[in-house]
């Protein structure tokens, strides 16, 4: 059993498992589906931002067209997020709708089983009650006739032989009262009758619908006493015939019917004569066969429900025969009236059938008795006008035909009458000879109606409200994974971006390293190539068709490799590879040296270069000299490519809030965007307000020129790299573009910035500003000889009108009085005017008349009698096409008494008109184009030979002179040098053909010449003059050490100013060793051992190197020892220290202070120890000496960080490998010119 | 054989070096500082490369041999024969000594011995050429003429 029901409750499980999760797949996802369906298309309505993947999780079209759309790493991530979607979605619609399920189940199947049970024990009460009624009825029936049976047999005992009529009478009478009494004590009967043999009938009736009782009774006339014997004998016999004839046969009989009050039983009325119709139904014996007591349900008229009617026979006292019958009769109107009562209090139908199908009693109202012609007849519950009724005994029988079950007893919970569903339940009631069927039929919607409404409401409730929370859960789910998918979508988007950033930025830097790795390679053949034409332009047996072309070959690589050097530039700052050296140097001497260098370019275009730089411009600054230079360099080179005419002007100031006289020369509108730049540089101005030390300061400088312009739309792009204002410009004035964009790197990176500014007028203003910081001392040059003392005035005879100005209104704002001349007559007229008292004669026409603002001017200079008149004469206004320039010589020379004459000479100047000048005493030449540091040097020369003048000029005039005239010399060949010092790029030094030269030496030239400057001019003088003699010699030597395989730049007498000895030194040691290093070689052999005397130590591991190097250097005249690794290096220089006085006899003076080597070559990898660990090792053992041996580092690396590096490990310059015999040369001799000298 | 057919022999050769990029304008300079006080200058230096590369092949050799490679020490020696190289003229196998260099960072043990394989082919190369030259040159003035520049 056990196992059984386990089975079963298995299949159950199972069955309702597998039911239940289909049905749940199936109904439950296709309206879940639909439902967020819906909902994902309104989500977008409400949430903007909601992306489009939501969508993707249901609409599979949707979904392959974004995917189609989307990149395809992304697919995988969508791809597990709508299955994470769904996955979620489906377990919690699961979840949900077996909650509901289980619910639903639980709460129905319990409350339908309760129910059940509680309606079955009602259907039962409810049938048990009106059964029992009809038990009670049956049993009062029974027992009123039993009581009227035994009372009858008692009275007819004691009259048993009735021998008259009288005692006839008086038996009847008595059996009248006695029936009467049992009758009125039971109000439920309907009649008590009484059928004696004889045939006489006494009845009571009761009337229940009028009320009334009755009294009937047959006549007695027709019977007699004597039949009763006859009755005796024949009674088992005749019993039919006597039924018959009692009942319907004795037509003779009259029947009377006396009204009775009910409750005395006295009569009330008369008895009338009633037909026999109407009799009431009175038991015969023929309901009594058996002798035993009989039941049968009968018809009245009266009544019209059925009655049941009970009928006993009265035996005589010896028990044989029949007396009498009695029969009673009960409606069963009160079962119905119970029922009625059942069915109000509770719903439904009850109704007692017989066994054969005739309605005993209903609940309802209707008949049960159908009126037939024949009189009133029991109905068939089949017929029974109740709709009920009828059709549940119908369905009764069509469920069971005759076949009921055993006891009659069906239980039917579902029963379908006409729609509605019934309980059915019968019972069987078997009474003798009267079995009964109870039937109750319950509307199920009574008992279960509520309830059944109740689970469907339930149902429908927690259906919905299921719904809802999957709905709702959802959404969430929906939303939370929206949000995930969406920061997944992100992430992904951001690390692929950031990848393809890092990717770029990667390619970039690849480039630039690429370009700045490719510096050497592409720099080496370069170089390679142009010394090679340099050596070819040397060699004399070439034509000079070929010497044409090698020099164009010559500029051609010259500008090729300035170009490399503009990429490479660019590539070097762009891979963060440029490294600004910090070093001091004097900007304005840089800045003279371009202009200078430019002006011979400029000259050419009939442009005029003018360098414009205020006074309170620190003479020197800090900071990298080349790249300051590169800046301006290309930004003049950039105007003058675009300037056919007008003028060129570098301005440059110092952003200083107390300087305000020199600002006047810029208009409100460009002092504008000074002021904005000045709040925002407060701070380098504060800087230097609080520290003297290290000084930043703002210089401010300025390219004015008056070419074709910049369109304003350009000003920004100009500065991007291969951006050209005007694309076709390429054509006509070439360039790659590059330049100003290295400028702007350039500028940005010193901390200032540039930018192309309005100008009034023709042309282009870039204007932009640096940040320098100058050495503590540096404001201190700031001096100037206060001219105004020395009674000066100035005549400019210049040619270019700008620089003109510039120049005269300086010189006027520093006291010195000007006049200005722009032509050969003008000038002649000043002069005229100025000294008309002297000029005699003149050839020249005196036609021009001054103008009324000059003439005035003149006038006031002739008021000041005691001034010294210089003239600066432009060449250009000599006319030297033809030879009048030396009559117009000669002119001038007639006022050489009272003026001194400065002739701004060409670049191009021949010697021919140099030589003149010299002859005529014209000795103050210089180079144009002229500015403050050149006029300074004339005026300080004039009046220096004012006073020097009184002293020499007695003794021997022209030897003072001549001596004078060396001297100048040197002033003008200083110019020339400027261009030289200035321009660091071989292709500059190529253009202006100097030579390249280290700064060194001008460095020291510029500090003679300020000591010189400086010094009292009277006390100095006569030092001065010895040591002019020994620079002169000594520049000799070195104009020739320079003059390696170029002689053909120097037709001008090239005088170097590599002065080993400053002023401090004793003179004569230095003379004396000059003479002997250059006086006694000859020119060739100097050209050859430039190295002569020198002492070189050269570590290199690589023997073919090493072999190579000292052979070269040998060949040059050095002294070259040879090591092979850093530590050899280290320890030879101990050695030497040690072993000083072995030394060769070299100087003997300089024994004691000079370190054994004057030079050391040092190859930066080598085993043991490299270049940079023994070039501190030597440096930290120098520190108690205190000298500096010059090393040069030797790298194959062409990089400005390896630069940087041998630099910072205290090595002086450095040379790449293969190593360049030039530039080899060159390096040794400024490092060791500069030792010695140091 | 003709003194004047070995001296145009020894320039065609001379050149077919320059030309087959054996040699570069290094070499020319080489040639340049050799003069009457250092007569042999070029066949010293020459030689010296000579010993200097066959000592740097075997380090090489040896060291890519090992179990564990030292590359760093692997780069120096190639630098140093790149220098060596660089400093004669021979630029062939300079330029191989920078892919050499370029495996050598990259720490390609594969590349290095392709690379030592091919730098020793064209050090062989070089050697017997040069060999050949000087050879020349020695007839040359065997013969009693002179080298011509």
């Amino acid at each position: 059993m056990a196992e059984k029901s386990f089975e079963t409750t298995s299949q159950v499980c199972c069955s309702t498992g597998s039911e239940s999760l289909p049905i749940l797949a199936s109904p439950m996802e296709s309206p879940l589906r639909k439902v967020l369906s819906r909902i994902s298309g309104f989500v977008p309505s409400w949430g903007k931002k909601t992306a489009p993947p939501g969508r993707r999780i249901f609409h599979r079209d949707v979904e392959q067209d974004e995917f189609q759309n989307g990149t395809a790493h992304c697919l995988s991530s969508y791809y597990s997020v709508f299955v994470a979607r769904l996955a979620i979605m489906v377990m919690l619609a699961i979840l949900i709708g077996l909650l509901t399920v289980l619910t639903w189940h639980f709460t129905r199947v319990y409350t339908t089983k309760s129910l059940n049970t509680l309606a079955y024990g009602l259907r039962y009460e409810l049938l048990q009650r009106p059964i029992l009624r009809m038990w009670n009825i049956l049993n009062s029936t029974s027992e009123i006739t039993t009581a009227q049976v035994k009372l009858s047999e008692y009275v007819i005992r004691r009259y048993s032989k009735p021998t008259n009529q009288a005692e006839q009478i008086e038996l009847y009478q008595m059996m009248k009262d006695i029936t009467w009494a049992l009758f009125a004590s039971r109000k439920a009967l309907n009649a008590i009758t009484i059928n004696y043999r004889n045939g006489f009938v006494q009845a009571f009736h009761r009337d229940h619908r009028s009320n009334n009782t009755f009294y009937i009774y047959s006549d007695l006339a027709n019977y007699s006493i004597s039949d009763t014997g006859s009755y005796d004998n024949k009674s088992q016999s005749s019993r039919q015939g006597w039924n018959d004839q009692f009942i319907h046969g004795n037509v003779s009989a009259i029947w009377y019917r006396q009204p009775l009050d009910p409750l005395t039983g006295e009569k009330i009325g008369k008895s009338s004569q009633i037909p026999p119709e109407d009799l009431i139904n009175i038991a015969g014996p023929s309901q009594v066969p058996d002798g035993v007591a009989s039941w049968h349900v009968a018809v009245s008229k009266y009544t019209d429900s059925p009655l049941l009617s009970a009928a006993l026979p009265v035996w005589d006292a010896s028990n044989k025969s029949i007396v009498a019958v009695v029969g009673v009769t009960t409606a069963l109107y009160s079962v119905g009236q119970l029922m009625k009562e059942l069915v109000e209090v509770h719903s439904g139908y009850i109704y007692l059938t017989s066994q054969e199908g005739y309605l005993l009693a209903t609940s309802t109202n209707t008949p049960l008795l159908n009126n037939t012609a024949k009189g009133p007849k029991l109905m068939m519950a089949a017929n029974s006008e109740d709709r009920v009724i009828r059709m549940g005994a119908q369905w009764l029988q069509k469920t069971y035909g005759n076949k009921f079950p055993p006891g009659h007893v069906v239980h039917v919970e579902k029963a379908n009458l006409g729609g509605q569903h019934y309980y059915i339940d019968s019972f069987f009631l078997n009474l003798k000879r009267l079995p009964i069927v109870g039937v109750i039929i319950i509307p199920r919607k009574y008992i279960m109606g509520k309830v059944e409404e109740r689970a469907l409401k339930t149902l429908v409730i927690l259906i919905s409200a299921s719904v809802c929370i999957l709905a709702i859960g959802c959404v969430c789910i929906l939303i939370l994974t929206n949000g995930v998918s969406k920061e997944m979508k992100l992430r992904a988007e951001l690390i692929s971006h950031l990848d393809a950033r890092r990717r770029a930025e990667a390619s970039s830097n690849y480039k630039s390293q690429f370009l700045a790795n490719m510096s050497h390679e592409l720099r080496t053949p370069m170089a390679a190539v142009i010394g090679l034409l340099d050596i070819l332009i040397c060699d004399d047996c070439l034509t000079n068709e070929q010497y044409a072309m090698v020099t164009q070959i010559r500029k051609c690589s010259t500008a090729l490799l300035r170009l490399l050097n503009n990429i490479l530039d660019l590539s070097k700052v762009e891979s963060g590879k440029l490294v600004l050296e910090e070093a001091e140097f004097d900007l304005g001497r840089e800045l003279e040296g371009l202009v200078d260098m430019f002006s011979v370019q400029c000259i050419n275009h009939n442009v005029e270069t003018v360098l414009d730089l205020s006074d309170d411009i620190p003479k020197v600054v800090r900071g990298d000299s080349a790249r300051v230079v590169q800046v301006f360099a290309n930004l003049i080179s950039n105007s003058i490519k675009f300037t056919t005419s007008g003028h060129i002007i570098l301005r440059g100031w110092c952003e200083n809030p107390n300087v305000s006289s020199d600002s006047g020369k810029f208009s409100p509108d460009q002092k504008k965007p000074m002021s904005a730049l000045k709040t925002k540089l407060k701070h380098g101005n504060h800087m230097k307000k609080v520290s003297k030390k290290d000084n930043k300061m703002i210089l401010w400088f300025e390219v004015d020129d008056t070419g074709c312009g910049i369109d304003p739309s350009k000003w920004e792009s100009v500065f991007e790299s291969f951006e050209q204002a005007d694309p076709s410009t390429t054509r006509t004035h070439g360039g790659t573009g590059l330049g100003l964009c290295i400028v702007r790197t350039l500028v940005n990176k010193m901390g200032g910035e540039i930018k192309v500014v309005k100008k009034n007028g023709q042309g282009t203003l870039m204007r932009l500003f640096l940040l320098l910081s100058t050495p503590a001392d540096g404001l201190e040059q700031q001096r100037q000889i206060d001219f105004a003392k020395h009674s000066v005035a100035v005549i400019l005879a210049l040619h270019g009108s700008m620089g003109r100005l510039i120049m005269s209104k300086w010189l006027s704002k520093n006291g010195v009085p000007t006049l200005e001349a722009s032509e050969w007559n003008e000038l002649t007229q000043i002069l005229r005017e100025l000294f008309h008292a002297r000029t005699t004669n003149s050839g020249f026409d005196t036609h021009y008349s001054l103008a009324k603002p000059l003439r005035s001017k003149v006038q006031t200079l002739q008021d000041m009698k005691k001034l010294v008149y210089i003239i600066v004469v432009d060449l250009g206004l000599l006319d030297l096409s033809t030879e009048i320039w030396k009559e117009q010589l000669n002119f001038l020379d007639k006022f050489s008494g009272q003026v001194k004459f400065a002739w701004m000479l060409n670049h191009d100047t021949s010697n021919a008109i140099k030589m003149e000048l010299r002859k005529k005493g014209h000795i103050l030449m210089v180079n144009k184009p002229l500015y403050k540091a050149k006029m300074l040097h004339i005026l300080e020369a004039v009046i220096k030979e004012s006073y020097v003048e009184p002293q020499n000029r007695s003794p021997n005039g022209t030897k003072g002179t001549s001596k004078q005239g060396d001297s100048h010399e040197c002033l003008e060949i200083d110019s020339t040098q400027f261009e030289t010092c200035s321009s660091d790029d071989s292709d500059i030094s190529e253009m202006t053909g100097a030579n390249s030269v280290s700064s060194v030496g001008i460095r020291e030239q510029l500090k003679e010449g300020t000591i010189l400057k400086s010094g009292p001019p009277t006390l100095r003088n006569c030092l001065v003059e010895f040591t002019r003699l020994g620079l002169e010699v000594n520049n000799l030597r070195t104009e020739e050490d320079q003059c390696n395989g170029r002689p053909k730049f120097h037709d001008t007498k090239d005088v170097k100013c590599e002065n080993p000895n400053s002023s401090e030194q004793p003179l004569v040691r230095s003379n004396v060793k000059d003479r002997d290093n250059s006086y006694t070689t000859n020119k060739a052999a100097s050209e050859q051992k430039s190295l002569e005397g020198l002492r070189l130590l050269l570590a290199e591991d690589t023997p073919v190197l090493q072999r190579v190097a000292t052979i070269m250097l040998e060949k040059m005249g050095a002294v070259v020892v040879a090591v092979g690794d850093g530590a050899q290096a280290v320890e030879a220089l101990n050695c030497e220290l040690d072993g000083d006085e072995n030394r060769t006899n070299r100087l003997q003076t300089e024994i004691c202070d000079s370190p054994p080597y004057d030079l050391i070559l040092m190859d930066c990898q080598m085993p043991m120890m490299d270049g940079y660990e023994a070039t501190k090792a030597i440096r930290k053992s120098e520190e108690r000496t205190g000298w500096h041996v010059p090393i040069v580092a030797l790298t194959a690396h062409a990089m400005s960080s390896d630069k940087e590096k041998c630099l910072k490990v205290g090595m002086d310059a450095y040379l790449t490998k293969p190593i360049d015999y030039k530039l080899m040369v060159s390096t040794i001799l400024s490092l060791t010119k500069r030792s010695t000298k140091g | 054989m003709d003194l004047v057919q070995l001296q145009r022999q020894l320039v065609d050769y001379r050149t077919s070096l320059y030309h087959e990029g054996f040699l570069d304008e290094q070499f020319t300079q080489l040639k340049e500082l050799q003069d009457e006080n250092n007569p042999d200058f070029v066949v010293e230096v020459v030689s010296l490369f000579f010993e200097d590369s066959e000592r740097l092949l075997n380090e090489l050799s040896k060291a890519l041999e090992q179990q564990v490679i030292d590359f760093k020490r692997i780069d120096a020696h190639v630098h140093q024969f790149k220098g060596s190289s660089s400093s004669i003229g021979a630029q062939r196998v300079q330029k191989l000594c920078i892919v050499f260099r370029n495996f050598c960072e990259a720490q390609n043990v594969e590349g290095c011995l392709k690379c030592l394989q091919q730098v020793k082919h064209e050090y062989s190369i070089v050697k017997t050429k040069l060999e050949s030259m000087f050879q020349l040159e020695r007839q040359i003035l065997n013969a009693g003429g002179s080298v011509p520049v």
